[in-house]
């Protein structure tokens, strides 16, 4: 209790200094004054602690009205215990606090007793007023310490409702709480009071006494905080004071004299000594010599490595490194002026890169060996070789170290193939729309041709002059014409629709024509007498084609038989005797192909059944073999034997024509997959040239059978090419086959070219139909 | 249905092993790997494909085939790689410790390897094993001996350390010394880079290329630790080449090294050579003992036959080279015969060289002398390599010369590399007062040939004495050929007479071309309106008659497709064009006389005239022979194909590359600054 009421004593004290101490607050020696006031007045409290008891009340209750006063008169509103407490224990001490609180509550009870005083006023023995308190009855009630503490003295009201006021409510007396103190008002106020210098806000345990500190003492704190020695001035390596000095002192500190061993030599020394000058003369120990380092250089000895060499041949996997190139004429110094690069390519060396140079030096001439400057990329070159010594991978290489010329096939000289077509002499014009087939008469005077107009004309060779024309199909072209073999008659097969037409133009003497109509006429009453086939029913079986007279108008013209197959017939192709002729008809599956004999009026159908689309199909020109093309191969058949020989596949994807060599045993064939394929019949089913020479299908291939090795292919692209193919009758030479010519001329109109070709039988001729609707001769 | 073959367990997966892996499985560090490699010749391959040899997915650069790692893996080497890194190890140790004494002594162990029982490493068997015999050793000496030099004329740095490059130096002249006495030195070449010498030991053509003697310019980009190993490698085997080689002459190696003469800058002088049985073989002896003894009779008639010879000149000249065939004529029996083809066709043999001059006997009867500023070294090699024995020269070019002084009398030439000075009459008068030992500056010893460096090697590599007055100080010198070109025929030579080797009316084309180039930028409009009007009249004239033959030529101009043969239609084409031009004629001259007005005959220079013939007859037969070309290729497989062009694209560009340098040449021979060659 007797610090409490120290502080007490001591803040009454204070409080009469408290004017000129704030005041004054700022400077340093008038706080130190207030400080020893405090000091001086707390040995006066103790001084007269015994008997004043009284004024220590009337202390009290100053205090307790000056607290009042001092809530409600100060500038700034206090609310709460700890706010007054603060601001309090601020200006004053903070070892206060307590005190304050207590003093608070006190005033708190004392408002609450205002009305009804709890004391009565006696005279005290000096005659004073003395107040005497009523015992104090310790019900339970009455010890509100347990009680919390009230903070909310505005009552259940929202603060919003005060915004715009300086107070905030009311307390239980009906003054105005003032709105606390926030944020910058309070920082405001801090700054303006000033925390004394050397305060530490502790107190002092032995006197009590706040505890401040001088700034000697500040100073100790921080050497200590920085390391430093805490004493100013404080040497921590002082000089050493020797106590034994190196002076000789003049007087000694013992005056024995010298032993006589200082002064005779020891003879066990001079044993030992003896002992290693004995060694050191008989050799024994040898005087130091420095180690040597010459000595390694001479080690290395040569001798015959290959003293009993054996030749190893190298490893198959070893490859030698490659020699450097040995210098040409311009690596020399002073080469021939024509190898000394023009402006211009000193130029482009210098502008390219390094390493995309081809040579790594550019040719210099100097006039006199001694200007001959230093290579500058001397070492680096070197040191390119070594790198590439054991880091470039070796790989063998062949070089053909032939002449090119020699891989090339040797061809015969163009002037020794010829004879062979090389331009146009006759143009054949006539025909509306495409001319789709034609052909030359065995004679070789008259070329027939047939085209989508529906007419077959007859033409002289030489001079284009129409001489014959029938018009047989009346909406559907003529899409076949092919002159029967043999001189003695004069007589076309055409194919118009599903009709075949057979025609005895009346161009030749009269003598032929009658004999030509004779051969026509020949077979009627043949087919006629012959007994119908029955089918199995016994109903009569409808013949395959039908012969008859096509009518006189036509029979007029010189159209004399009509046979009617099935389905449209694309293509005819005649027996060398010229007896049969066979017609291909793609779309009809079962009777595509059909053989028709002319003497017989007869048709019959080779085949009951074949793999794929036959699209064209021909007589071999010696022996009985028939060949057909289908889509992808081409068969052949022996016809007496009725069996299948061959079957060659020429690859290529959809065959458009094929012709027979006239030696029998060579095959061309053409595609619509633009290839041009020569057989060897006896080699290989597989072809032996495949020829790609054109930019479009090819529609038709023919060889020259009159004697010239030659042959030609038509092809959409509106090009004719003349190929020379010479077959020997050596067996183990295989044919020559030399392009000569391309013949171009045939305009192409709906990516149609030239539809058809044809050989003159004799000279080297050849025709072809155009799908401009003209022919052309080319000689 | 047969065993899933497992991968990567047979061929190339197992033939070829990544260098990554070859390391790993020597167990040794990059660099060892490195130097092993260069030591016992291991190179990476190409595997055949990449993709199969590699294990991993990501794409492996060098592949090494597994059986030479497998064969390192027993090499002795290896073992000393190994022994050296754990004795750095051990010194690293001892230092990181600071125990610097102990560093010391592992340090001198090491250097001392006999002592501490173990060998140092040698490469005598790693040679033993690349060159089973001398003759391989010998094929792969190039790189060899080019590297040698090259150090020999390194200065010295950390990086290449003196003795090294005084070894080098020593290795390179007993090499030398062998080819002096064995004279299998054959040719030489003066080129920008170096001097490039050729020798021929045991049938085996050795071609090696030595530095100029200057300070040879390091870059950075050079590692000086892989060309330290090639050169350990190859000191090694120079060493035992030149043992044997020596050995095989019978001489002793190595040959007594005087230091002192070396240190004076003798070079070659610096070496004593030794006989088996004798002692060293006698250096000549000065013949003359002084300037009162009489020279050499033999030499003196020499000297007065070339005297007279250079006096006579060119005719001379003519009846020497007359001389010698009369006289091969005569002993035809021993000299060997040249096979050459009589008729065409067929094969030719290889033949041995053989050469009238014996390359001993060149410079034999010569005594030289060398002025200052010639490269005394390479002309002093040669000149013995060719058989001289009394070579001189100023002392400042060393030690070891036959004489110093200039005015000796036994000199019969002087090689001199400046330009002649004029001298002052004046001073030269002076000068005569003056008994002096030196000459005057450009005066001359009379009775003496003066020749340029190139002489000495224009004489060697034709194996005949060239013309001096050629050669004479300060003249236009020849252009120095390489000897090692082979003549190949349609290559250039620049040796031959221009017209040998060109075309047929290449000159004539050539300069049409030239013309053209320059009249181009005149000529442009005109000739821009030439066509035009002919064209104009040709379609007149097909519209007059001829129908279908002009309708024929449109169409096939029109429709030429690239990728058809071309059959013959070019040629007709040309005559056609010449039948329409005769055409054209005959129109201009009916019109002309239609109109009455005279037809100026157009006069032509027959000279152009000529020339355009030639150059028209060469287009067509260019086209011509594409065509033929063209034919014949379509005929051809796609791979044979593919094989003729790529021929044929290299001829070409060689091709070119020959016109290009007859057209300088031609342009050169026109303008007179040069001569035509013969």
């Amino acid at each position: 209790m007797a610090p409490t009421t120290h502080q007490r004593k001591r803040k009454a004290v204070t409080r009469d200094v408290d004017v000129p101490e704030i005041s004054n607050v700022e400077s340093e020696a008038e706080f130190g004054d207030a400080l020893l006031e405090g000091i001086l007045s707390q040995s006066e409290d103790s001084d007269d602690d015994s008997g004043e008891e009284e004024e220590e009340d009337s202390d009290d209750e100053n205090d307790e009205e000056d607290g009042l006063e001092a809530l409600d008169s100060d500038e700034i509103p206090t609310d709460g215990d700890s706010d007054a407490g603060k601001s309090n224990g601020k200006a004053t001490t903070a070892n206060g606090a307590n005190a304050i609180v207590e003093k608070i509550i006190g005033e708190q009870q004392l408002v609450e007793d205002d009305d009804k005083p709890n004391y009565t006023i006696t005279t005290d023995a000096n005659g004073g007023e003395r107040y005497v308190y009523e015992e104090i009855n310790p019900v339970y009630d009455s010890d509100d310490s347990d009680a919390p503490i009230t903070t909310n003295t505005i009552g259940d009201i929202p603060l919003s409702f005060y915004d715009s006021y300086p107070h905030i409510g009311y307390d239980i007396n009906g003054k105005k709480i003032m709105r606390p103190a926030k944020g910058e008002a309070l920082d405001a106020l801090l700054d303006s009071i000033d925390v004394p210098k050397g305060w530490t806000g502790l107190t002092d345990p032995t006197t009590g006494k706040p505890l401040n500190l001088s700034q000697d003492e500040l100073e100790i704190l921080r050497r200590i905080q920085t390391n430093e020695l805490p004493e100013d001035g404080y040497d921590q390596y002082p000089a050493t004071v020797e106590y034994f000095t190196g002076i000789e002192e003049i007087m000694p500190l013992s005056a024995a004299p010298e032993p006589k061993r200082r002064f005779l030599p020891s003879k066990h020394e001079a044993k030992r000594i003896m002992k290693i000058v004995r060694a050191i003369r008989e050799g024994r120990i040898l005087p130091y010599r420095p180690p040597e380092e010459q000595k390694e250089e001479d080690e290395e000895v040569h001798y015959d490595i290959w003293q009993d060499e054996v030749p190893r041949p190298d490893h198959i996997m070893n490859i030698p490194a490659p020699k450097m190139p040995p210098p040409g004429y311009d690596m020399s110094y002073n080469p021939p002026p024509e190898y000394l690069p023009t402006k211009a390519e000193k130029q482009a060396w210098e502008s390219t890169d390094v390493e995309d140079r081809e040579k790594e030096y550019l040719p210099t001439a100097y006039d006199a060996l001694r200007k001959v400057p230093a290579y500058d990329k001397f070492i680096n070159e070197r040191f390119e070789r070594s790198l590439d010594l054991y880091l470039a991978p070796r790989v063998r290489k062949n070089r053909l170290n032939i002449d090119p010329a020699s891989l090339l096939p040797k061809l015969p000289r163009p002037e020794e193939l010829k004879p062979f077509p090389t331009v146009c002499s006759t143009l054949f014009r006539g025909h509306e729309g495409r001319v789709r087939s034609l052909a030359i008469d065995p004679s070789g005077v008259w070329l027939a041709s047939g085209g989508d107009d529906g007419t077959v004309r007859v033409w002289e060779l030489l001079t284009g002059r129409q001489i014959w024309s029938a018009k047989i199909g009346d909406e559907e072209a003529v899409n076949a014409v092919r002159w029967r073999p043999g001189k003695d008659a004069v007589i076309i097969a055409a194919a118009t629709g599903e009709d075949v037409y057979l025609l005895a133009p009346p161009v030749v003497d009269p003598e032929t024509d009658a004999a030509s109509r004779a051969i026509l006429d020949h077979g009627f009453g043949h087919a006629t007498n012959a007994a119908p086939s029955l089918t199995a029913h016994g109903a009569k079986k409808e013949p395959v084609a039908k012969w008859t007279r096509p009518g006189t108008r036509l029979e007029d013209e010189g159209v004399l038989i009509k046979i009617t197959l099935r389905t449209t017939v694309k293509v005819i192709s005649w027996h060398r005797c010229g007896d049969f002729f066979s017609t291909v008809s793609p779309t009809a599956q079962r009777t595509a192909v059909a053989i028709h004999t002319l003497s017989k009026h007869l048709t019959q159908i080779p085949f009951r059944r074949l793999p794929g689309i036959p699209q064209t199909v021909q007589f071999h020109p010696s022996r009985p073999l028939f060949f057909v093309a289908t889509q992808r191969t081409i068969r052949s058949y022996d016809l007496q034997k009725q069996e299948l020989v061959k079957i060659i596949q020429p690859g290529a994807r959809w065959i458009s024509s094929f012709d027979i060599h006239p030696g029998g045993d060579n095959l061309i064939v053409g595609s619509y997959d633009r290839r041009l394929l020569w057989h060897d019949l006896d080699l290989s089913t597989r072809p032996y040239k495949t020829m790609r020479f054109h930019s479009k299908a090819i529609r038709a291939v023919k060889y020259h059978k009159g004697g010239f090795p030659l042959f030609a292919d038509a092809s959409d692209d509106g090009s004719l090419q003349i190929f020379h193919g010479k077959v020997v009758s050596d067996m183990m030479e295989n044919a020559t086959i030399v392009p000569v010519k391309v013949l171009k001329g045939h305009k192409v109109k709906s990516a149609l070219g030239v539809m058809d070709i044809d050989w003159h039988p004799r000279e080297p001729w050849c025709v072809s139909a155009g799908a401009d609707g003209t022919c052309r001769l080319w000689m | 249905m047969g065993r899933i073959k497992k991968k990567g367990v047979a061929g190339q997966a197992k033939n070829f092993i990544t260098r990554t892996q070859a390391v790993k499985k020597l167990q040794i560090s990059l660099p060892d790997f490195r130097k092993l490699c260069i030591w016992k010749g291991i190179y990476p391959r190409e595997p055949r494909n990449k993709k199969k040899a590699s294990k991993s997915s990501s794409a492996s650069t060098t592949f090494y085939y597994t059986k030479d790692i497998q064969y390192l893996l027993h090499e002795p080497l290896l073992q000393k790689f190994r022994e050296q890194k754990t004795l750095e190890k051990k010194i690293s140790k001892a230092l990181g410790r600071g125990d610097a004494h102990d560093a010391s002594r592992l340090e001198r162990n090491a250097s001392r390897p006999e002592k501490t029982g173990k060998t140092k490493y040698t490469l005598d068997h790693v040679i033993r094993e690349r060159y089973p015999t001398f003759v391989d050793a010998l094929r792969d000496l190039d790189d060899c001996l080019s590297m040698l030099f090259l150090f020999a004329n390194l200065p010295s740095t950390p990086t290449v350390p003196a003795k090294i490059i005084a070894k080098c130096e020593r290795l390179c002249l007993e090499f030398e010394h062998y080819l002096i006495v064995s004279n299998s030195l054959r040719k030489s070449f003066l080129s920008i880079k170096g001097i490039y010498y050729q020798a021929t030991i045991q049938g085996q053509d050795i071609l090696w290329l030595v530095p100029y003697r200057f300070n040879q310019r390091v870059t950075g980009d050079v590692d000086f630790r892989i060309m330290g190993t090639f050169v350990e490698f190859y000191q090694t085997l120079l060493g035992f080449v030149n043992f044997r080689l020596y050995t095989s002459v019978g001489l002793v190696y190595p040959p007594k090294f005087d230091a002192i003469k070396d240190d004076q800058g003798a070079e070659l002088g610096a070496f004593s050579l030794e006989g088996n049985s004798v002692g060293a073989i006698q250096q000549p002896k000065q013949i003359t003992n002084g300037k009162n003894a009489a020279p050499n009779p033999r030499l003196q008639a020499e000297i007065d036959k070339l005297i007279s010879q250079l006096n006579n000149g060119e005719k001379e000249d003519k009846d020497m080279t007359n001389a010698p065939t009369g006289e091969d004529e005569e002993e035809a029996t021993e000299t060997m015969d040249k096979f050459e083809p009589a008729a065409p066709g067929g094969d030719i043999l290889p033949q041995p060289s053989y050469s009238a001059t014996d390359p001993s006997t060149l410079f034999s009867n010569f005594t030289f002398f060398l002025s200052r500023e010639t490269p005394r070294q390479p002309i002093e090699f040669i000149l013995r390599a060719f058989g001289c024995k009394r070579i001189g020269w100023d002392a400042v070019l060393g030690e070891g010369a036959y004489t110093h002084n200039e005015l000796d009398p036994s000199i019969t030439h002087q090689v001199v590399d400046r330009p002649p000075i004029q001298v002052d009459p004046d001073t030269e008068e002076a000068g005569d007062n003056q008994t002096a030992q030196k000459l005057q500056r450009g005066a001359r010893v009379p009775g003496r040939i003066y020749i340029q460096p190139q002489w000495i090697w224009d004489c060697v590599n034709d194996e005949e004495l060239k013309r001096p007055d050629l050669f004479a100080p300060g003249a236009q010198l020849p252009p120095h050929l390489s000897p090692f070109v082979k003549k190949v025929r349609g290559q250039y030579d620049p040796s031959a007479p221009l017209n040998e080797q060109e075309r047929e009316d290449e000159e004539l084309e050539v300069e049409t071309d030239d013309e053209l180039e320059a009249d181009e930028d005149d000529d442009e409009e005109l000739a821009v309106q030439k066509p035009t009007s002919i064209v104009d009249e040709e379609v007149d004239t097909t519209a007059a008659g001829m129908d279908v033959a002009g309708s024929e030529d449109d169409d096939e101009e029109s429709d030429a497709a690239p990728e058809s043969f071309g059959g013959f239609s070019e040629a007709e084409e040309e005559s056609e064009d010449e039948t329409t031009s005769a055409a054209l004629r005959r129109q201009r001259e009916l019109e002309a006389e239609l109109t009455g007005v005279q037809l100026e005959e157009k006069v032509i220079d027959p000279r152009t005239k000529a020339k355009a013939d030639a150059k028209n007859k060469a287009a067509k037969k260019a086209k011509e022979e594409d065509e033929e070309n063209e034919r014949a290729k379509m005929m051809m497989s796609r791979k044979k194909r593919k094989i003729y062009e790529k021929m044929a694209y290299s001829n070409k560009k060689k091709d070119a590359e020959a016109e290009g340098l007859r057209h300088k040449r031609r342009k050169l021979e026109k303008s007179g600054k040069a001569a035509p060659r013969e």
